[in-house]
């Protein structure tokens, strides 16, 4: 009997769980505005729970005047740094944003703050919303 | 030939080529890791820019001591601090073990119309003392790359949100004030704590 038991508490268990949000951000990490400059950088990791992909086109944030989509080339010896129109995150995937590629670039500082507060949006609509604090260190 | 005498010629021929095999491991320097040394060192160009603190940087500013050049801008969130993060860190971990002398770090700017002697000296100042940051006139800038052969280019953007694309390698001069060795990217820690004491001693 036993073995139906554990299968229906896992059922139960399955059924009452929360329903997993669309896109969950990890690993999230934003670097504290160099000194003198007013712009920093953020890296997170993006999955996608859903069956279809998620395009972000637009994010926001309320510490900062403007945030860009951005990702560093190293091409043939020279660093590139491009503006990118999208985040594709294909279905049940993950995009890694990391340091030498693909980063959020936070520009103009709207005041001192100590946590920041990232919205990400698709087309139409806000997707994920996610609040951390800076990195201790500033690059 | 005689099979006796046959034998002795391979034996010596054996001995010879082992002997020379080994002297040549005597002689050979370590291999470094990924520093490209010149084969002939090359004078820096003639330029007039200036440090942090106002004062002219000229091609004898780089005599009597190494530095480790790089060629970024503060504008820079990702590939710029990461790169003066490693040369900083390089340095900390030759400091450690107890390497003298321990390079100078220089970041000249590639976007003078931004970078002021004073945000550079606020930028370089965050990875430790010591270090040197460039900036000046477009045209003396230019003298600079041109003679080493980095590259630079502005590109399009609105008011002041624009990017800099620039060479990613860090140059090692040496203190007769040349270029003396190039360490492509990507920079890893390691590669410089392993290389560069290797370079000096070999000076």
């Amino acid at each position: 009997m036993r073995p139906y038991l554990l299968l229906a508490a896992l059922l139960i268990g399955a059924c009452g769980a929360e329903p997993q949000p669309p896109l969950v951000a990890t690993e999230l990490v934003v670097t504290r505005p160099m000194p003198g400059a007013r712009m920093s950088a953020a890296y997170l990791s993006l999955t996608n729970n859903t069956e279809a992909t998620i395009r972000i086109t637009r994010v926001t944030s309320a510490q900062f005047g403007s945030v860009q989509l951005h990702e560093s080339i190293l091409d043939n010896g020279i660093a590139r740094m491009r503006a990118i129109p999208a985040l594709e995150i294909p279905a049940g995937e993950t995009l890694t944003l990391q340091r030498g590629g693909k980063h959020l670039m936070l520009m103009r500082p709207t005041g001192p703050a100590d946590v920041v507060s990232l919205q990400f949006f698709d087309d139409e609509n806000l997707v994920l919303s996610v609040d951390t604090e800076f990195e201790t260190k500033a690059h | 030939m005689s099979p006796k005498n046959l034998i002795i010629a391979i034996v010596l021929a054996i001995a010879l080529s082992t002997g020379v095999f080994v002297a040549m491991r005597l002689q050979a320097p370590p291999a470094l890791k990924t520093a490209f040394v010149l084969p002939g060192a090359a004078p820096l160009p003639e330029f007039a820019l200036v440090d942090q603190s106002g004062n002219t940087i000229s091609r004898d500013s780089f005599r009597n001591h190494w530095d480790l050049l790089f060629f970024g801008f503060t504008h820079c969130p990702d590939i710029c601090p990461a790169t003066l993060q490693v040369l900083a860190s390089a340095r900390n971990e030759l400091d450690a073990a107890g390497q003298e002398p321990l390079p100078r770090i220089v970041l000249v700017s590639v976007d003078p119309e931004r970078d002021t002697p004073e945000l550079m000296g606020k930028y370089v100042g965050y990875f430790g003392d010591g270090n040197l940051g460039i900036t000046g006139s477009l045209e003396e800038l230019r003298k600079l790359t041109s003679g080493l052969g980095i590259y630079f280019e502005k590109q399009a953007g609105q008011g002041d949100d624009y990017a800099v694309d620039h060479s990613a390698a860090v140059l090692l001069v040496n203190p007769d004030g040349e270029f003396h060795a190039l360490f492509s990217s990507p920079h890893i820690v390691e590669n410089y704590v392993h290389d560069v004491p290797l370079i000096m001693e070999g000076q």
